[in-house]
């Protein structure tokens, strides 16, 4: 650490944060230094537009060490005559699809990335145009050739795979099922698909630049709306990273409902993900069970917030409702719901020809899932034990006992079984959670943020790890509002765990990641 | 043979009994049968529904998703989802579509066969709701094609899905079928 310190230009601390301003020659070593040496995380990437405030760009690469709460920020600065800065993929390939973004929405290239394309925008979106610049807009005549997208501007190629019969499949953007939209070009050799090119994005609806036009408070609206099964998730870590801006603490009671509320989201995700999965081998009996299951949780969730989907629970400074005046309801379908799940289990660990189609398939190594930075259960079901729960503790994390189930397997079984270790898990906390008295009000009164003033936000979603980075204006209003949903760290990790797989098991691969299209595209 | 015809209508009586867990309001319940006596008088048999996501954030899908599981189980009111435009009476758009759907949504209208109707399923397809006013949407489903009816709701709950089915069935006259 010392040898990053003493490089460092600048150095800012705030809570767990520590920002070290490194100089342009020594960003990619610096970064390489912790990935290759320290085995740090890169948890997200992401660039500002802060030419107004002191004439720059700046990059920042967003580190964590396992076993250390504890976040290191590498930020460089990129001054208006040279809009280049080193590019970590080389090193780092978890880095590639965050430079790719900032090149898409920014206009910053990252030198020496071995993509070109464009990641975000698709062939008709205008060439040389960075929505998230301050100075950006989009003319009207510009907007509708977009939409109808005949005009090629920025053609992508998709990459081809050559030989004696290769043949491609593309899928998608509007799919089979009731399924969020994207596009598939598999290549197969017979039923082996050789390569898969995920084409994302389109559902790309410029909420970053949406948060800038609203004031904190309405943006967890917004929060809420940007993955729809992770809606509880994602206001919590951007209801977090304002109220770590703003200086503000909970009280016990509020941080108790979002943790029961976050374990609730949990659960009801992974018991419909393993019914899905039921759904992808023709097991009709474990599909109707894990839909039944998780209908009667969606069910409690209206009970108790008035939503289904845990909508309008949080505020920045703490939650509207009292949810443990619902105490005894939530008690009696956890019983319930419990019962079930077991059952379900039975079921498909008793079924030999369900378990056969997920033992041995979509393999995704543990070497892969490191150097892509995969998260949440992806990861854990490859043998990472990473946990933000456990890794930077919040809410009442530090004080429950849970574990962060890893399985070393990496395949469809594996995931299906983190699933299950952590929905048990879920249930225990909750029930854990239920039993304690809490003090305090329901939410506490919110405070003008410090010109300029910045935070990381941070939770376990369902799929993985939520990260938001918010930074105020100079009087206190939204400057920039970074937000990194799991699903953009997984997505790329599929094609590998596809490979060698046959096209009929596509379908169940994919079901087992879960991956959201919505929160990914943003 | 009349006795069996008789068992088959007992059967179909029992089966349009809602499970406990299905909640809607005891007059809603009445109007939610109709939808089958609706749907078979439009459409003779059934009513095939396409599922088009134009940048929603997923809530609306999980909803349309809930509606075949065994709580409400759509396919008892002669309605199901289809894989494939080409087989589709109904669209069901949701999302406030997004520019990078614009086109695909415009195929997929055009390769639904003539008559069909269009329903924007939740405040973001109505127009655009929290997205509005974004430079990556269209706000709402109606200015990129023809929509039929909104159901409004964020997202709206799989009964209050099928009560807008309903009310656009209501709409319709038996005697003409819904043209574009």
């Amino acid at each position: 650490m010392e040898k990053i310190l003493k490089k460092a230009i600048s150095i800012k601390e705030h809570l767990n944060e520590q920002y070290i301003e490194v100089a342009r020659d020594d960003f990619r070593e610096t970064c390489r230094y912790l990935w290759k040496e320290k085995d740090a995380i890169l948890r997200l990437m992401f660039a500002t537009d802060e030419r107004k405030i002191n004439g720059s760009f700046k990059v920042h690469a967003v580190f964590s060490i396992s076993g250390m709460d504890r976040f290191l920020i590498i930020v460089l600065s990129l001054q208006e005559d040279d809009l280049t800065f080193p590019s970590l993929t080389a090193d780092i390939p978890a880095a590639h699809w965050y430079e790719r973004e900032i090149r898409d929405m920014f206009g910053l290239h990252p030198q020496g990335h071995p993509d070109p394309r464009r990641l975000v925008f698709h062939d008709s979106f205008p060439s040389r145009s960075y929505p998230l610049r301050k100075d950006w807009t989009l003319t009207e005549s510009d907007a509708k050739e977009w939409g109808d997208g005949m005009i090629e501007k920025e053609p992508y190629r998709f990459m081809e795979v050559e030989g004696e019969g290769i043949y491609e499949i593309p899928v998608g953007p509007v799919h089979a099922g009731i399924i969020e939209p994207g596009h598939f070009r598999f290549s197969a050799v017979g039923e082996t698909i050789f390569f898969l090119e995920p084409r994302l994005f389109y559902t790309h609806k410029g909420t970053e630049k949406l948060f800038e036009s609203m004031d904190f408070e309405e943006g967890v609206k917004l929060a809420e709306r940007v993955s729809g099964t992770s809606s509880f998730s994602h206001s919590s870590a951007y209801c977090m990273a304002v109220e770590r801006m703003m200086g503000i603490h909970l009280t016990e009671k509020a941080e108790a409902a979002r943790t029961l509320l976050l374990e609730l989201e949990r659960l009801y995700n992974h018991i419909g993900d393993i019914g899905n999965l039921c759904a992808g081998t023709g097991l009709a009996v474990g599909y109707a069970m894990g839909a039944v299951t998780k209908e009667k949780l969606m069910q409690l969730n209206q009970r108790v917030t008035g939503s289904r989907y845990l909508r309008g629970v949080n505020l920045i400074g703490g939650v509207t409702q009292d949810i443990f005046s619902h105490s005894d309801d939530i008690r009696s379908t956890l019983d319930t719901v419990t019962r079930e799940y077991k059952d379900l289990m039975e079921l498909i660990l008793g079924t030999v020809s369900h378990v056969e189609r997920l033992e041995n398939t979509g393999v995704l190594s543990r070497e892969i899932a490191r150097k892509l930075g995969a998260t949440g259960v992806t990861a854990r079901a490859s043998g990472i034990s990473d946990d933000i729960r456990h890794v930077h503790p919040h809410l009442f994390y530090d004080r429950l006992d849970f574990e962060a189930n890893t399985l070393a397997g990496g395949d469809v079984f594996a995931r299906m079984m983190v699933r299950a270790a952590d929905s048990e898990c879920s249930i225990s906390i909750m029930r854990a959670l239920l039993e304690g008295r809490y003090q305090g009000d329901l939410a506490v009164k919110t405070r003008a943020a410090q010109p300029y003033s910045a935070s990381l936000g941070y939770t376990e979603g369902p799929r993985g790890s939520i990260f938001y980075w918010v930074m105020a204006d100079h009087d206190g209003g939204v400057f920039r509002v970074k937000l990194r949903s799991p699903s953009f760290c997984n997505w790329p990790v599929v094609p590998f765990a596809v490979h060698g797989n046959i096209v009929p098991d596509f379908p169940l691969c994919n079901k087992s990641f879960n991956l959201s299209y919505s929160g990914c595209d943003m | 043979m009349i006795k069996e015809i008789l068992k088959n209508i007992i059967r179909r009586k029992q089966a349009i009994r809602f499970p406990e867990e299905f909640q809607v309001p005891p007059d809603e319940e009445l109007e939610i049968v109709d939808l089958e006596k609706k749907i078979h008088a439009i459409f003779k048999r059934s009513l095939m529904i396409r599922m088009i996501d134009a940048g929603s954030c997923n809530a609306c899908e999980s909803e349309c998703a809930a509606l075949s599981n065994p709580v409400y189980d759509i396919q008892r009111f002669g309605m199901g989802f289809v894989a494939s435009p080409r087989h589709a009476d109904l669209l069901l758009v949701t999302g406030p579509v997004s520019r990078q759907m614009e086109l695909a949504l415009k195929k997929t209208y055009l390769a639904t066969p003539d008559p069909k109707l269009v329903i924007a399923c939740g405040d973001c397809a109505r127009d655009g709701g929290i997205y509005k006013g974004s430079y990556a949407v269209a706000n709402g489903v109606a200015n990129v094609i023809p929509v039929d009816a909104c159901i409004p709701g964020c997202p709206p709950t799989p009964a209050a899905i099928l009560k807008g089915l309903l009310d656009l069935l209501n709409k319709l006259n038996a005697s003409k079928p819904p043209r574009h």
